[in-house]
């Protein structure tokens, strides 16, 4: 029975990567399909919101059978704990790269005002801290996850550096307030997602060292 | 003087069955007033430890014992140890319930009656005081002279700790209580021991993981009759730090 514990247990990890690449995957496309305005794109990951949904449903509901049927200790109950909260971190990933797609659909109708340099840029580094944090959940290797506070600190900048071009924007010209403020909502999402990430570090931390850290 | 927090420790203890050597330089401090739980496979030398305790190893021929287990700071081992007194203040339940084949009354009054109380009345209380602490009363109370085979399993545990009671012990060895009852009666005892430890000293022994997590305050994990790991039941099971323990808490032993 502990054989097939492990082998469950397994299987569930596997499945939470494959959530996480879903979910950063949605992140990643939502923002370029809004920068390039390439509607496929974006209902193509619009079509992926329930999918996402049910991964978390599921992976929820075999984390606590689980721990109902085998009551795991030391790493093992650490490794479902960490599961458990990770998967609501996905999801709210992968929900913001939906937010982001519905943006981008209303958004392409017209061009963009400025180069939007900073949200790409942003979206680069919040998926890159995600797939740090994915690859040390698989290998629970946990030395990629030291930076992640600095890159969420540059992160943080980088959110308000847009608010102040949009602010800007919106003073020029009246006309630009609706889509400078889906801008500004946008790097707050990402940002966001950056949180998520150092979230879900914290927990494969605690998972691989039973040690319980914070990243501000 | 104050007494010291720790009730029982061992020190540099050792014991051999013949040949065979069943527990390995043991030091470890037993907390008052807290519950204790020693877990580890089979035949790692954990009923042997807790025997070790209130001498229970004395009878067993061929055994012998090198090391120090003091109790309240004093070596039990020690040649003017009286073995009577050590085993009234350190009472002993075992796996398999053992009442005597007499009246509940008389199985918790047996123990009072040897150390010679006889009056009725004093009898009385303490049979009641005793029922009433192993949560039994209520059940029984109006059959106290029937005979204690009468009881179920659970029942009958209960039972033998009310009787182990009677003699105002100070700690209180168990040695897997819970492995001969069913899942209702375990929770009986659990509760019993969670609510026990405000007045006595627990020490048990069990093959239960999760009881030993959901009941003690320390776990000591043993094996081969060394103590691998000793120390605070929540960061034994959330976090060992020996390897071993790791891997027997979550069945990747052997």
């Amino acid at each position: 029975m502990v054989a097939k514990f492990h082998i469950e247990l397994k299987a569930l990890k596997e499945d939470v990567l494959k959530m996480g690449e879903l979910a950063k995957d949605m992140l990643q496309k939502s923002v370029e399909s809004l920068i390039s305005q390439d509607m496929e794109l974006a209902d193509r990951v619009l079509s992926k919101k329930n999918e996402i949904m049910d991964m978390d449903d599921s992976i929820e509901q075999r984390a606590l059978t689980l721990l109902t049927l085998y009551q795991p200790m030391a790493k093992d109950m650490r490794t479902i704990a960490c599961i458990l909260k990770m998967i609501t971190y996905l999801a709210r990933v992968g929900r913001y790269g939906k937010d982001i797609s519905v943006i981008a659909k209303e958004l392409s109708t017209q061009p963009h005002i400025a180069k939007l340099v900073n949200i790409p840029y942003m979206n680069k580094m919040v998926t890159d801290m995600i797939d740090d944090a994915l690859i040390a959940f698989q290998t629970e290797d946990i030395s990629s996850l030291q930076t992640l506070q600095e890159r969420d600190d540059s992160l943080d900048a980088l959110r308000w550096s847009v608010f102040r071009e949009c602010v800007t924007h919106m003073m020029e010209d009246s006309k630009n307030i609706t889509r400078c403020a889906h801008y500004i909502m946008i790097a707050r999402y990402l940002e966001r997602c950056g949180d998520h990430a150092c979230k879900m570090a914290e927990k494969i931390h605690y998972m691989v060292t039973g040690e319980r850290i914070e990243i501000k | 003087m104050p007494r010291s927090d720790c009730i029982i420790e061992t020190v540099g203890l050792n014991l051999w069955y013949g040949e065979n050597h069943a527990i390995i330089d043991v030091h470890m401090k037993i907390m008052r007033n807290k519950v204790t739980a020693l877990i580890g496979p089979s035949g790692c030398g954990k009923s042997t430890l807790i025997r070790c305790f209130n001498r229970m190893n004395d009878i067993i021929d061929n055994c012998r014992i090198e090391g120090k287990v003091f109790f309240d700071g004093e070596d039990i081992y020690s040649s003017n140890t009286d073995v009577v007194a050590v085993r009234k203040k350190i009472g002993m339940v075992f796996q398999k319930p053992n009442p005597f084949p007499k009246s509940i009354y008389e199985n918790v009054a047996y123990g009072p009656r040897v150390q010679g109380i006889n009056r009725k009345q004093k009898l009385d209380q303490i049979v009641e005081k005793s029922l009433k602490a192993a949560v039994l009363w209520d059940e029984v109370k109006d059959r106290l002279d029937r005979t204690a085979m009468s009881l179920s399993g659970g029942q009958q545990q209960r039972l033998c700790i009310a009787r182990a009671l009677a003699i105002e012990p100070e700690v209180i060895l168990m040695d897997e209580p819970c492995s001969a009852v069913d899942p209702i009666a375990t929770a009986k005892i659990e509760d019993l021991i969670d609510d026990l430890k405000r007045r006595y000293t627990i020490i048990i022994v069990t093959h239960n993981m999760q009881q030993a997590a959901r009941v003690s305050d320390y776990t000591g994990y043993l094996y081969l009759g060394r103590l691998i790991e000793f120390g605070e039941t929540r960061q034994i099971f959330e976090n060992p730090q020996e390897d071993l323990t790791r891997k027997y808490i979550t069945g990747r032993f052997g």
